[in-house]
């Protein structure tokens, strides 16, 4: 039954559509313009007779756009006998052709434009015969061009042509007109998104995301022998470059941070970020029985330059796109401990691998800050962060003889949401 | 590292060079339904009063005329010449008289975001007639010729630099003119292509012959940007 249903739903959709197709309208250009709810139509034509019925084309507007209310229609006399107004009238209807735009329509002549301005919320449609169709331009008081304009398939019945004119032209919301006093209001009330780039904007938030040794879009492969290694022994691993041979990578990562962007365009952020990476002990060890859990947390400073560039695509929305690129020291906090009554670990346990005290490392990436009431931001970002060995100490005559250090190429990729209060101080 | 480092300077230098070098203008527009420039056919208006001769001391000094009666002399001269060399390009050419277009307003057409060219044009829905009351179909609009040494056509149409002064005059290397035009559409009372040309010519010796090659070249060049800017 129900599927009866959608098909004769269907069929009607799609003899709508064709019918929609027959009807011969060719709409040349279209731009932003107010239908008010009950609107005053001036209808302007230069022809001998008009080919439409001013009464029966607002009966048809009714039908047509049930948001319209109460349209009153009429001819436009005083243009139709205006000798300036005349001229520009045959100069349009010479003129307007397919391809062209708005503003190769537009009037030129001071007087004429005057009239136009003077509409107020009035809105003209002009008609000129063209033997086997119509052209229709409609115009209001905001621009001397015409705001939108067309052909329609002329037609002996009046109603007919009217309600064809109707669905091309006046298919569109409605708004409702102002009076007087609102139309002055409206005139000097500030523009919306007029906004000021404030010298200063500033924010701290608070963020929680996730870190991997994978950065995505990169072979996999770059990383595997990291992420796939096990500590044998507390301390044997295939090899050292990477921290991620010997601990966890994927793991949640928080951040707490604050910043500042000058003139809209470049600023800082300094941040602190934590996560807590357990060490990947190979099970088959028994080394390992001893131990209750062995883990290293993962502390890291830094500072950010950042750019950016700001939209607002509604009012009460900021959104600052930003990319970053900076420095960070990490630290890495070892918590070790042994199961209970087990005193002394194995010497294997005592010989364990130790990091560096401090990593120094690098991080880019980029992300957006979407501010709502100019104070409450979440913001998603994502990049690259390394740790490596301070590679400005000088090298020494027995640099060759030192070991590696453990962890020097220790990359990782994150993403993020924060939460973020912002204020221009 | 080091070619995504190499990459990172290209981008960046390759961004400031489009953002730094972009500063040329256009100095022509066509109408969309500009698609065959005048082939023998062609009225002209405006020449009459279109020109205007700067430096007139100057140019006074090496044509020998008092510097009273440069002007007068020097713009007629430049009006005959050009009317000659026209007719020997269009073999139906009617020049409209000088009161044609008196009654038009002065209006601007847009070139490029800077730059604006003053015109007069014939109203919207009034064909303009010739002296027998015909109606050519396509008038050239020549609205303004001003010709003098080493001028630079950004230093009057480019608003942003127009104010500013001129440098110490140094010795003329060229006489050169700057001409701005209007190919108008009297069917249907539209411009079909507007455009700012400059022509430079070096001299030597300034004569009447060099003034008159000057006016030739003048001509040749709004021909041939006619031409060009059909589509």
């Amino acid at each position: 039954m129900k599927s009866i249903k959608s098909l004769i739903l269907f069929l009607l959709v799609a003899i709508a559509t064709t019918a929609s197709a027959v009807y011969a309208s060719d709409v040349y250009f279209e731009s932003k313009w107010t239908l008010w709810k009950d609107p005053d139509i001036l209808i302007w034509t230069v022809d001998k007779d008009l080919p439409i019925d001013p009464r029966e084309f607002c009966l048809s507007l009714k039908r047509n756009n049930t948001a319209i209310g109460d349209p009153k229609c009429r001819t436009l006399g005083e243009w139709e006998r205006d000798s300036i107004a005349v001229r520009y009238a045959g100069w349009l209807s010479n003129n307007m052709e397919p391809g062209l735009t708005s503003n190769y329509l537009k009037a030129r002549h001071p007087s004429m434009r005057g009239k136009i301005q003077e509409l107020e919320d009035r809105i003209v449609m002009f008609i000129a015969d063209k033997g086997s169709n119509l052209q229709i331009a409609i115009f209001d008081e905001t621009s001397s061009e015409p705001r939108t304009a067309g052909t329609v398939q002329k037609k002996a019945d009046k109603i007919a042509l009217g309600d064809e004119i109707a669905s091309t032209f006046f298919d569109r919301k409605t708004s409702r007109r102002l009076s007087k006093e609102e139309r002055q209001k409206k005139l000097t009330e500030p523009d919306d998104y007029y906004k000021e780039v404030p010298n200063l904007r500033a924010w701290g938030g608070i963020s929680a995301g996730y870190a991997q040794a994978h950065v995505p879009v990169t072979p996999y492969s770059w990383v595997h022998r990291h992420v796939k290694s096990q500590v044998r022994n507390y301390r044997i691993t295939r090899d050292s470059v990477s921290l991620w041979n010997f601990i966890d990578d994927s793991t949640p990562l928080f951040t707490l941070y604050a910043g500042a962007i000058w003139y809209g365009f470049i600023g800082g952020e300094i941040f602190y970020r934590y996560s807590n990476h357990t060490v990947k002990t190979d099970k088959s060890d028994s080394v390992y029985q001893e131990l209750d859990h062995w883990e290293f947390g993962q502390h890291e400073i830094g500072l950010n330059l950042m750019l950016t560039k700001t939209y607002s695509p509604i009012k009460l929305l900021d959104i600052h796109l930003f990319g970053f690129i900076g420095f960070q020291y990490s630290f890495y906090a070892e918590d070790i401990q042994l199961k209970k009554g087990v005193e002394l670990g194995s010497k294997a346990y005592r010989a364990r691998i130790k990091f560096e005290d401090v990593y120094k490392g690098a991080l880019f990436g980029g992300g957006s800050q979407f501010v709502f009431k100019d104070h409450y931001g979440v913001s998603l970002r994502t990049g690259i962060a390394s740790r490596g060995k301070n590679i400005y100490s000088d090298p020494t005559p027995d640099a060759a003889a030192e070991p590696t250090t453990i962890g020097a190429m220790t990359v990782d990729w994150f993403i993020s949401l924060g939460l973020e209060y912002h204020w221009n101080p | 590292m080091g070619s995504f480092v190499k990459v990172l300077t290209w981008l960046i230098v390759s961004a400031l060079l489009i953002s730094g070098c972009a500063d040329s203008y256009q100095w022509s527009k066509s109408h969309p339904d500009y698609h065959k420039a005048p082939y023998g056919d062609l009225a002209v208006a405006g020449v009459q009063d279109a020109f205007v001769l700067t430096r007139s001391a100057w140019f006074a000094k090496r044509l020998q005329v008092s510097t009273d009666s440069i002007q007068i002399l020097g713009t007629q001269f430049c009006a005959q010449a050009m009317i000659k060399e026209m007719k020997g390009a269009y073999s139906n050419l009617i020049v409209l008289s000088e009161n044609a277009l008196a009654d038009a307003p002065e209006e601007s057409q847009k070139l490029d975001d800077r730059i604006f060219m003053k015109g007069k044009l014939p109203e919207q829905g009034v064909v303009v007639k010739d002296s027998a009351g015909n109606i050519p179909p396509q008038i050239l609009l020549i609205h303004e010729v001003i010709v003098g040494t080493d001028l630079n056509r950004e230093s009057f149409f480019d608003y942003a630099v127009m104010h500013n002064e001129s440098p110490e005059r140094t010795a003329a290397k060229n006489i050169s003119a700057v001409v701005s035009y209007t190919l108008w559409d009297n069917e249907k009372q539209r411009p079909l292509f507007s455009a700012v040309d400059e022509i430079q010519r070096p001299v030597t010796v300034m004569t009447w012959e060099e003034l008159d090659a000057l006016v030739r070249q003048i001509v040749s060049e709004i021909r041939k940007n006619l031409y060009m800017g059909a589509k």
